[in-house]
């Protein structure tokens, strides 16, 4: 956010009169082509320029990358990765150099770095791992110490800045090992003076020893008691799935949920890498061959970032420059021997015409002087093959961009059987619906995924929003959507909720509908409240909703509101009518009958459905009390529940009759501010027509 | 030379989604009825999803992956060091056949999902979901 504020300001004072919308959409983008730029200088750091180049290109078109940096993803990872690979840069450089200058860098770096994103905790984490396994290869130098030191404390430092952060580097487990590394380096470099000091190498060793093994012990009980004491805080959830995947799924239901944290399958890395999953062991050996500290970071930084990517999908983002910089490595290399195979051609055979076969080098130059267009041929087919790849990889990058990544979220395509493209605008036609048609203090009750884009485009109150901070909140509307109509209408109205909405896919084949989550609900709802038990929801283990389904799931209701009045709809030619699309059966319980909501409203492809929460009972409370004194007044006021209905009504209740126990009903009274006329009031077609 | 087999090794477990596999335990192969005759015939790309595979599909796309990788590293082997000619020339035609076939056969597998048959797409709030038939 302050990274746009200040480009819009920048432009701003330059005369520029952009719109802040404008910035916000093209920060994604811009920052992108800055990392391409940054990777460049890193291909150059670790190999060469044509490695640069190449791990540029790469980079810039790789769909692991653009799938979070479009135009319009306006997202913290658009610019952490700009920031993540510029603090790998300069501590590469600072490595490479010894300077404090660019140890000072990448501090700066790292801090912009915590500013954008949580997952610095990676950064944080990786270099000491790195700095370690240096120390162990014996890398150990003074460019080395100077580089990590100034970065880790600048760097520590300037983070606690962040209010976030806070004093996390010093008291939680995750950045505990870079202070740990951070002690080392210091015990390296002591033992390096005492050992230039003594002079003498037995004195040397046994005073290595004892220190040593002090050095650990202490260290040990330091932890131990900061541990033990609750000062340092162990390893949060979210960071602590990633190294067991499978504690998420048991412990924290809300983070196993998210579609983007599920483990990743071959076919996504194809999806997202294509060729770069070939080159990329190819890199890797080229790195090995020539191993400086330089690409010993780069191998660690694509080993750790590929298995992280193998634990979370979303992870992928975080691999891509590592993958590309190693893939690049390789094609370097590759294009680089093939090339001087070529150029070598023509200088070998004319030594070999004017020398001749001269001594013992006679045999081995006579070889390739006798297999010479072979070889030159087959050069030459190998860097047109090696053309052929990396063309068929920008094609594969851009058709991917193309069809996966460059729709808007909102509004939804499809191709029908003929080619012809379908638009389903049933999200904001649901959204404008609640604007125009609902008070301006309603509430909306929702799933979670929703709750920014009701907020913002329906301009109503949600329950809960994709802010998930509240898990407890976010367990009881799962509660309240995986309850019988009664327990749930008594949740609904202790949150003081008016309308409800579900997204509902059985008529499209819509398949990220509330029902396909509706399991995600269950859990985190059971999560919190013992009472809602997954296994109720499901038959053998299977999650259904047909016939065959478990009795609670054909009455909870999430099942209710999604499939209300859907059981006389006829969705597909040939199938019986309650033919749900998405799940592909027919569905199990058609007679639905709501007692204490109503339908307000449909779209048009039944993608939303928009339920009215109706008044505690329609007997008037004004007229069961009147006349009623002291005790007989007090006693029955115990027995009702805490809304009563006023003489003038208000607009969710209506007014009451004196004499009558009904509410009069209050739609006309609902209009909104900016709404001019309410003598229209959507209600549901008397006939339902399908589609073919 | 036993780190980089080991690393070789731990990038075909990650490719191949051995975590996947681990967490979300999908069969070894899938199988279909057909509806005609009734025998059971095996399916090994999990149709309809980007995001899924059965385990066998994984592994032997892992494996593809790292024929690949290996290619080019024998095809390097088989241009620097001053071998015995024989043994550049072996090296140089398996590394070229080991990337053509891996190419092959992966752009293969992909083609079976990512550009045959109609394609749905729907964008979910975060990830993309391409619904694909083969």
């Amino acid at each position: 956010m302050v990274t746009a504020a200040i480009m819009y300001w920048g432009l701003r004072f330059l005369r520029f009169a952009v719109h802040i919308r404008e910035v916000c959409v093209l920060t994604a983008p811009f920052f992108a082509s800055n990392t391409t730029l940054v990777a460049y200088f890193f291909g150059k750091e670790i190999w060469d320029t044509g490695a640069g180049l190449v791990a540029a290109v790469l980079i810039a078109i790789c769909p692991g990358y653009i799938s979070r940096s479009v135009a319009g993803s306006y997202d913290n990872e658009g610019v952490a990765i700009f920031a993540l690979l510029l603090t790998f840069y300069l501590f590469v450089k600072a490595v490479n150099t010894g300077s404090l200058a660019w140890g000072l860098g990448s501090a700066l770096g790292y801090f912009y770095m915590v500013s954008a994103w949580g997952g610095y905790v990676f950064i944080i984490n990786l270099i000491p791992l790195y700095v370690l396994v240096l120390l162990i290869t014996g890398r150990y130098s003074m460019r080395l110490y100077v580089a990590y030191n100034s970065m880790y404390v600048l760097g520590m430092l300037l983070a606690m800045q962040i209010r976030f952060v806070g004093f996390q580097h010093v008291q939680s487990g995750e950045h505990m090992a870079a202070m740990g590394v951070f002690f080392l380096m210091q015990g390296f470099y002591f033992l390096g003076w005492v050992k230039h000091l003594l002079g003498d190498k037995k004195k040397f060793e046994a005073l290595l020893r004892i220190i040593v093994t002090c050095a650990v012990g202490v260290g040990a009980i330091a932890l131990g008691v900061g541990t033990a004491s609750g000062y340092i805080s162990p390893w949060t959830g979210r960071f602590y799935s990633l190294l067991d995947p499978t504690y998420a799924k048991d412990h924290i239901p809300i983070i196993a949920s998210v579609s983007e944290h599920q483990p990743t399958a071959w076919s996504s890395f194809m999806f997202d890498f294509h060729i770069l999953l070939f080159l990329f062991p190819a890199g890797l050996y080229f790195c090995f061959k020539r191993l400086s500290d330089a690409t010993i970071f780069i191998v660690m930084y694509g080993l750790t970032s590929m298995y992280f990517a193998g634990v979370m999908v979303r992870l992928i983002l975080v691999a891509t420059p590592a993958v590309c910089l190693i893939s690049a490595i390789a094609v370097s290399a590759t294009i680089k021997n093939l090339t001087t195979l070529l150029r070598t051609k023509s200088k070998v055979s004319q030594t070999g015409s004017t020398k001749g076969a001269s001594g013992g080098k006679g045999s081995s130059k006579a070889l390739p002087d006798q297999s010479q267009p072979f070889q030159r041929n087959g050069a030459i087919a190998l860097l047109f093959g090696a053309f052929y790849l990396l063309s068929r990889y920008a094609i594969h990058c851009t058709w991917v961009t193309s069809e996966a990544y460059s729709s808007p979220s909102i509004v939804l395509a499809a191709r029908g059987a003929h080619g012809n493209r379908v638009i389903f605008d049933d999200y904001r036609e649901a959204y404008y619906w609640l604007r125009q048609n609902t008070p301006a203090d309603a509430k909306v009750m929702s799933w979670w995924d929703y709750g920014y884009q009701i907020t913002a485009m329906g301009n109503r109150t949600v329950i809960v929003d994709n802010n998930t901070w509240n898990n407890t909140h976010i367990a009881t509307v799962g509660r309240a959507m995986s309850s019988y109509e009664d327990e749930a209408y008594e949740i609904m109205r202790s949150l003081d909720v008016n309308y409800v909405l579900v997204v509902f896919g059985g008529v499209t084949g819509y398949s990220s509908d509330d029902i396909n989550k509706f399991l995600w609900m269950v859990r985190i709802g059971g999560g919190v409240f013992p009472v809602i038990k997954e296994p109720d929801y499901l038959v053998n283990g299977e999650y259904r909703v047909d016939k065959g389904a478990a009795p609670k799931m054909l009455n909870c209701l999430m099942y209710k509101l999604s499939y209300y009045r859907f059981g006389e709809l006829v969705t597909e030619y040939g199938k019986p009518p309650g033919y749900d699309r998405a799940r592909g059966v027919e569905i199990g319980n058609k007679d639905i009958k709501l007692e204490h909501l109503e339908e307000a409203f449909t779209t048009s492809n039944w993608i939303v459905r928009i339920y009215k929460v109706k008044p505690p009972n329609n007997r008037c409370y004004y007229a069961i009390l009147k006349g009623l004194k002291g005790k007989a007044l007090k006693k029955k006021l115990h027995s009702i529940s805490v809304t009563y209905c006023l003489k003038q009504g208000n607009k969710y209740y209506g007014e009451c009759h004196e004499k009558s126990i009904r509410f009069l009903k209050p739609a006309n009274k609902e209009a909104s501010l900016d709404r001019e006329t309410d003598s229209e009031r959507w209600a549901p077609p008397p006939q339902v027509f399908c589609k073919s | 030379m036993t780190v980089f087999s080991l690393v070789l090794l731990t990038y075909f477990m990650v490719v191949s989604g051995i975590v996947y596999d681990v967490i979300v335990e999908p069969p070894g192969i899938g199988s279909t009825q057909d509806p005609y005759t009734g025998s059971v015939k095996p399916v090994v790309f999990l149709p309809g999803r980007v995001n899924g595979q059965y385990i066998i599909e994984g592994l032997s796309s892992g494996f593809m992956f790292v024929v690949g990788g290996i290619g080019i590293i024998l095809m390097d082997l088989a241009l620097d060091k001053n071998r015995a000619k024989s043994v550049k020339v072996s090296y140089a035609t398996a590394g070229i056949s080991s990337v053509v076939i891996a190419y092959v056969m992966s752009s293969l597998k992909s083609q079976c999902g990512l550009s045959n048959g109609v394609i749905v797409e729907f964008y979910d709030l975060g990830y993309s979901h391409l619904i694909l038939w083969c």
